[in-house]
């Protein structure tokens, strides 16, 4: 029990230390960017590369789309860095940017309203299709797999603001504050867009695949 | 809208864990009496980490590497243009200092103090004034001009 509790304190205080580490180096790397240091624009392009792909590919669904968007971003972040208020938080502002030039991509290629559920892709592969072929294959995991792959269609045919609050509430996990600042709303507003978009990814799961268990 | 149904819409948002304190009580209350809302908050969180768990696309190698090489060039970019205006705003600084003290020191040094008192000094610094701020205008003008059409045809290339 001791020993349970020593290794269980230990590992919490390594976690803590870690997280306060990692938010140190953070604000290191953001002042030697407004600095203009190029090193420390390349370690936070590696820092976010996968985050900021992820949520961009959520928006736009297509990856041509979002490698272009990811690449527009990373500019915006090089010449908007010195306006960047240090008391903010730096993964709102990132993805407010990122979020901003999506938008207006959707808006050019589709100018009717984002809240509009989206119907089939109009080329290419499929998001489960898209999602798993880069998972390490292994027969213990092909239900998960199937699930997973079903969940990230079901997930795709949301309209984008709902599909934009759920891969920031599930996959960034960021809190709901920071979300209402990327998206601009009262923190109402996410929380009515947040249940919507669970309901109606949870209506067509169950519409589709009705038993399913979706862990 | 019944209490039941008011906690049932609750239930999502508790799976995604962004209740209040005062709805988190609500909750925890209800489910303490209705196994019906506890078993569908189970599914929602079923959902909520099935949801957490989709796999993380990665973006190309190659287009990080491009990705991170533009915005360096930006960034170089942006650090040269605000080095360039900074100069160029001491420089026009120390011209228009140098301007506007030459005459007085150039008369100071040529008749005393006492010239500069004369009416005649003040009217002949002004029109002197005058006209170098039209001078230093019309130069100005003509620069932002440039660097207008210079910035547009950037932006065309």
């Amino acid at each position: 029990m001791m020993l349970g509790a020593a290794i269980f304190g230990g590992s919490h205080n390594n976690s803590a230390t870690a997280i306060w580490e990692a938010g140190v180096g953070l604000e290191t790397e953001i002042a030697q960017l407004r600095r203009g240091d190029l090193d420390a624009l390349s370690t936070l392009l590696t820092r976010y590369q996968n985050r900021l792909y992820r949520y961009l590919l959520r928006m736009v669904r297509q990856p041509a789309e979002a490698e272009d968007l990811f690449q527009q971003t990373w500019l915006r972040v090089a010449e908007k860095i010195h306006n960047y208020d240090q008391n903010r938080n730096f993964d709102a502002w990132l993805f407010t940017l990122a979020r901003n030039l999506a938008i207006d991509h959707l808006r050019r290629l589709r100018p009717e309203s984002l809240d509009e559920p989206v119907g089939d892709h109009a080329g290419g592969e499929s998001a489960a299709a898209r999602l798993v072929s880069r998972e390490t294959p292994a027969l213990d995991r092909v239900l998960a797999r199937e699930r997973t792959s079903r969940l990230a269609d079901a997930m795709e045919t949301l309209p984008v603001i709902q599909r934009e609050v759920l891969t920031l509430r599930f996959e960034e996990e960021l809190k709901l504050e920071e979300i209402a600042e990327i998206l601009g709303a009262p923190l109402s507003t996410v929380k009515t867009r947040l249940r919507r978009a669970l309901d109606r990814l949870r209506g067509n799961l169950e519409s589709q695949f009705p038993g399913e268990n979706w862990q | 809208m019944s209490d039941h149904d008011k906690i049932r819409e609750l239930l999502p948002l508790a799976a995604a864990e962004v209740l209040d304190q005062q709805e988190e009580r609500l909750l925890a209350e209800h489910l303490r009496t209705c196994s019906v809302c506890a078993a569908q908050l189970e599914e929602w969180r079923l959902l909520a980490g099935g949801l957490r768990r989709l796999p993380t696309p990665q973006p190309r190698g190659v287009v990080v590497e491009r990705a991170r090489a533009m915005a360096q060039i930006r960034l170089t970019e942006h650090l040269e243009h605000q080095w360039n205006r900074g100069v160029m705003t001491g420089l026009i600084a120390f011209a228009w200092i140098l301007t506007l003290l030459s005459w007085p020191v150039f008369r100071f040094i040529s008749g005393g103090f006492l010239s500069m008192l004369d009416p005649q000094f003040s009217h002949t610094w002004l029109v002197f004034c005058v006209f170098t701020t039209l001078v230093w205008a019309g130069g100005g003008a003509a620069a932002i001009l440039l660097s207008m059409q210079q910035r547009r045809e950037r932006s065309l290339a």
